[in-house]
């Protein structure tokens, strides 16, 4: 259950490296494993967001390596990084970036056409993630006609759309009031137990930090604690 | 599903696609305007040049033209004559004694080209009785009428009825002259050519030259334009020793103004597109700027560079295309009315216009023609408008635009 998916060794990214450097992400390890439900935390500009972005390929580290499965991502070329992000990685933003001009169907749709999934698996797939985010009856209104917490399932339904080895989300609840959050969360965390769906958070949000089984704490670009990795090893002594 | 994003996206600001949408069909109007416009100016040019100058073929001794010798003859025209009356390609003719000589009165002398015709052949070929202004065709032969251009009479002071002297130099090399009475003064398109002409009674003019039946030129209006080159060969090929040739050769700098027209149309359209480029380039820029952050967030879940530019290009090309059936609707309805009502530029230099040979009633012609190479011309203008914004797009790192 807990092999690794995630296995992030030294990486450092460094800003202006030939002036004034500055580190977001300062030589950090990070082991994570299929099934986790795990929050990022720390202060603004611990390095969150940056770590976030490396892990899913949306930037390259200065150093270090970051092994995705059997990959590395580093090594990729970028139009390889993009097929691969595709075909392995969801994302959730904090500002549900749908597409306004595409349903809400039509935003999850679009990653299957994109990975060049037939017209009958696409509508089978995108009924069921609907089911599951609980807005099958949303299916055809446009991102501006839904709230908040309904854009955000949207965008969870659309990260899981391609099927990928882990989702994800940056500050994902930063936006939304307290019962949308709930709501959401509710459906990662199911869809985290039922279906072994691994989640990384970025978030400041305590409620998501309170149902996170791991919580990785990084400072100026370094983990300064990692609780729960330990006991997630110990409720699966198969995971490395 | 791309394509049904780029026309999703470009009515995302209403008002801004619509504005450059009309801006497009304005332009592209414009220049439909120019090119029906240079059309209608063209065809009215070849033909006054065919039915008031030079018919769709003449036909002389081969060194006629270039050496105005009065001895140079078609002899016995009769039998071309008789082939002519019986060709169903043509519609008239009319054969011509020409010789240059000069024109006199009491108050000076110019130089002019003597036509002898037969006046109602002449009218049928060069539209002679239209262009009469004063008086008329229908002298008696014996009367030694002559009709003269209004430039010429306008110079020389000439009015209908008045005398002048045509001294000219017959097949013999003597000097001869005979004096005829202003019968008529015409006035054509061409007002260079009404200076330079003037027309008496064919036999009249054989007489003095002393060439008995025999003519110097035969002109032809056939049935159709397009049949010219055709029975240019068939002619020359049955009359070798003369020389047949259709209104280009005779008429070449007409021939060189259409061609050259042709490709400044082209040019003047390339220009109005390039103008118009720069007006969607600037468009697509606010788009793809003020979508940085979803452009990021498509290449962040996986959208290829390919696709993302084609994206791009789609929004640029249907901001471009929808601009067309409306330019080409009002174009057609613009012009099928001039066309039919005609355009009068008097106002703008009538003088400046027949000076070079154009009526200044002109009939815009609708381009139908040069529409393909037009639509071509408008497509490619989509994608050099695509490239700086679809680059621009693609430079965008999605890590960077997704936290602005």
């Amino acid at each position: 259950m807990n092999s690794t998916v995630i296995d992030a060794h030294n990486i450092s990214k460094v800003y202006n490296p030939d002036t004034i450097p500055v580190y977001a992400v300062n030589n950090v390890h990070l082991h994570l494993g299929k099934g986790e439900f795990a929050a990022l935390v720390g202060p603004s500009g611990s390095g969150k967001t940056t770590l976030l972005n490396l892990i899913g390929g949306l930037d390259k580290p200065n150093s270090g390596s970051i092994m995705i499965n059997d990959t590395d991502i580093t090594k990729l070329s970028p139009a390889k990084l993009i097929r691969f992000r595709l075909n392995n990685i969801g994302f959730v933003f904090q500002s549900y970036n749908l597409i306004p001009v595409l349903t809400a169907r039509e935003n999850a749709e679009f990653i299957l056409l994109l990975q060049g999934v037939g017209k009958k698996e696409r509508d089978e797939r995108i009924r069921q993630l609907f089911r599951q985010v609980g807005l099958e009856e949303k299916l055809d209104s446009r991102p501006s006609a839904l709230s908040g917490g309904q854009q955000q399932r949207v965008a969870v339904a659309r990260a899981l759309a391609s099927k990928p080895q882990f989702v994800l989300a940056d500050e994902p609840t930063a936006n939304l009031d307290s019962s949308s959050a709930s709501n959401l969360l509710d459906i990662m965390a199911k869809l985290n137990e039922e279906e072994g769906m691994t989640f990384i958070f970025s978030t400041h949000d305590a409620r998501v930090i309170e149902r996170a089984k791991r919580v990785i704490t990084l400072v100026d670009g370094k983990i300064v604690s990692d609780t729960g990795a330990k006991l997630l090893q110990k409720e699966h002594p198969g995971g490395d | 599903m791309i394509p049904a994003m780029a026309w999703r996206n470009i009515w995302r600001n209403k008002m801004r696609s619509l504005v450059i949408m009309l801006s497009v069909a304005v332009g592209l109007f414009a220049a439909i305007a120019v090119l029906a416009l240079y059309k209608g100016m063209m065809q009215g040019r070849v033909r006054t040049v065919i039915d008031t100058e030079t018919g769709h073929i003449q036909i002389h001794h081969p060194e006629f033209k270039s050496d105005m010798d009065p001895g140079l003859l078609v002899t016995y025209p009769e039998s071309i004559i008789k082939q002519l009356e019986s060709d169903k390609s043509v519609r008239s003719y009319s054969a011509r004694v020409i010789t240059t000589g000069m024109l006199s009165n009491p108050t000076g002398s110019s130089g002019v080209q003597i036509n002898g015709v037969d006046t109602v052949n002449e009218a049928a070929v060069s539209g002679l009785a239209k262009k009469i202004r004063e008086g008329g065709l229908d002298w008696k032969k014996n009367e030694k009428g002559i009709l003269v251009g209004k430039k010429l009479a306008s110079k020389m002071k000439l009015t209908n009825g008045t005398k002048i002297v045509l001294t000219m130099t017959d097949t013999a090399e003597n000097m001869v002259s005979a004096a005829f009475r202003i019968k008529g003064i015409f006035q054509s398109a061409n007002a260079p050519l009404d200076e330079a002409n003037v027309y008496v009674d064919k036999s009249e003019l054989q007489q003095l030259l002393g060439i008995g039946s025999n003519i110097h030129e035969i002109a032809v209006i056939l049935n159709y334009d397009d049949s010219v080159s055709a029975i240019q060969n068939r002619y020359q090929t049955k009359y070798e020793n003369l020389l047949v040739e259709s209104w280009q050769e005779l008429s070449p700098e007409t021939d060189l103004m259409v061609k050259t027209v042709d490709t400044y149309s082209y040019i003047i359209v390339i220009i109005i597109l390039i103008a118009l480029s720069f007006g969607i380039i600037n468009t697509m820029m606010m788009t793809v700027l003020e979508r940085r952050r979803e452009i990021g967030m498509m290449v962040a879940l996986g959208t290829s560079r390919g696709r993302l530019m084609l994206l791009i290009l789609l929004e640029t090309f249907f901001l471009t295309i929808v601009g067309i059936p409306v330019a080409l609707i009002a174009g057609f309805l613009v012009t099928g009315y001039y066309q039919r009502n005609g355009l009068d530029l008097s106002g703008m230099g009538r003088d400046m216009m027949q000076s070079f040979g154009f009526d200044p009633m002109i009939y815009p012609s609708f381009p139908a023609d040069k529409l393909p190479g037009i639509i071509i011309l408008v497509f490619l203008a989509a994608v050099f408008s695509s490239l700086f914004p679809a680059w621009k797009s693609l430079q965008m790192n999605p890590a960077e635009t997704l936290q602005k």
